[in-house]
């Protein structure tokens, strides 16, 4: 998985499966938060099982409660949507809209 | 002679009776009653039959929403009785939490229509029920259907397993490609659940922890299973420590379907996706012997998640 650091808003890429092998990544990842905005891409992300749901919303209340950040997801398929909806991501974080995703104001 | 009535079967109205008549018809020993508002009567007729019964069907017009005390009403006549709640997939799902109250362990789903599957399935349940005998992977496949079995020796198969069932998967299309993905996603969570949540101390607690590579113990016997014979996909995960109980399953599904939990430990995810993935989800077990958890879904179930899905948790 990729971090690059962008000008006005954190970008995180995700690649691979998400699940228990995933935890080390993602306990860290709240502390390399710089900015109010967060984007994670899960253009290249592939299957999501629970543990990894479990991970996502832990991090994703990290960076919400410590950095006070908003966080959008980008290139999400139809599986992440429907699992994010049926396992309450969506309440965390906020699906980009389709022809939003643009990665300008990267560093 | 007459036949004698061990499956009851309790409509709202006659309207709701014609939206299940055919695919129940065929069932044998089936007493139907319709309420028409009238409980005292419908639950006399019920109890005139009681000592025979295995089985009473109620459609999810009547029960939990207008008649939530009625599950109490019938375990009180007909003790003895397993119970089936039966509702149209053009309608929104039962809430689970009367259900997991109510102890009521088995939700069907059927078409308005009363479709092919239908026709075969729920009788096919019924009789299940009825004849108090387990789930078995292959009655929901076309016969002759190849079953593929295969015993893990180590938590290191799972992705060997899952690049198997994707084979068999193959096929173009966005149908195929949703598919595998979701075949994968079922086998993940049937395999971790048996690798890292079945195994159990004396005391209840968890022998291993998630991610945690190991072979399996000599004793521990895991074996995952799949079918699919070009529309429907089966898969069957056995393992041999039986230590999931009944309520724990239905309070996980109520729970999940009640929060939309964020809370990242919440309990039973795992399981909640399986049930949300699966057209039909079946849990059989044998405390402290073996756990079975699997069901099916088919190539066209598409990704809808207001849709209702079916269950069926037994122990033996």
């Amino acid at each position: 998985m990729n971090s690059q650091p962008a000008e006005r808003f954190d970008y995180f890429a995700l690649e691979g499966t998400i699940d228990a092998q995933s935890e080390g990544y993602f306990k860290d990842l709240p502390a390399k938060v710089r900015f109010s905005l967060v984007r994670f891409d899960f253009a290249k992300a592939g299957r999501i099982n629970s543990m990894g749901i479990a991970l996502l919303l832990r991090c994703f209340k990290d960076i919400r409660e410590k950095n006070k950040a908003e966080i959008l997801l980008e290139g999400l398929s139809p599986m992440h949507t429907m699992l994010f909806k049926m396992t309450g991501v969506f309440l965390l974080a906020s699906p980009v809209v389709s022809g939003a995703s643009g990665k300008g104001g990267m560093a | 002679m007459r036949r004698m009535q061990t499956v009851a079967v309790l409509y709202k109205d006659e309207k709701d009776k014609k939206l299940w008549e055919t695919t129940l018809k065929g069932i044998p020993g089936l007493l139907s009653i319709t309420v028409n508002s009238n409980l005292t009567v419908s639950l006399e007729r019920l109890r005139r039959v009681a000592t025979s019964l295995r089985l009473v069907i109620l459609s999810a017009r009547l029960y939990p929403g207008e008649n939530p005390e009625l599950v109490a009403r019938i375990r009180n006549l007909c003790p003895g009785s397993e119970l089936l709640v039966i509702s149209s997939s053009g309608e929104p799902s039962p809430q689970l939490m009367p259900l997991f109250v109510d102890n009521v362990r088995n939700l069907a789903i059927g078409t308005p229509e009363g479709g092919r599957s239908d026709s075969e399935y729920l009788p096919a349940i019924v009789s299940m029920l009825v004849d108090r005998s387990p789930w078995e992977i292959g009655s929901c496949l076309r016969e002759g259907t190849p079953i593929h079995s295969f015993q893990l020796d180590s938590t290191e198969d799972k992705e060997s397993l899952i690049e198997a069932l994707e084979v068999v998967l193959s096929g173009d299309g966005e149908e195929y490609e949703l598919l595998r993905q979701k075949g994968a996603l079922l086998a993940d969570e049937l395999l971790e659940n048996a690798m890292y949540d079945a195994p159990r101390g004396t005391q209840g607690d968890k022998l291993f922890k998630k991610g945690k590579k190991r072979d399996m113990l000599p004793q521990e016997r895991i074996v995952f299973s799949f079918g699919f014979d070009g529309e429907t996909l089966a898969l069957k995960l056995t393992d041999s420590w039986g230590s999931l109980e009944p309520d724990v399953v239905m309070e996980y599904l109520a729970r999940n379907q009640d929060d939309g939990s964020i809370a990242d430990d919440a309990g039973g995810r795992g399981l909640f996706i399986i049930w949300r993935f699966l057209e039909q989800f079946h849990v059989n077990i044998q405390p402290g012997q073996e756990t079975v958890v699997g069901g099916h879904l088919h190539l066209s179930s598409g990704l809808d998640l207001e849709a209702p899905h079916g269950f069926h948790i037994t122990a033996h």
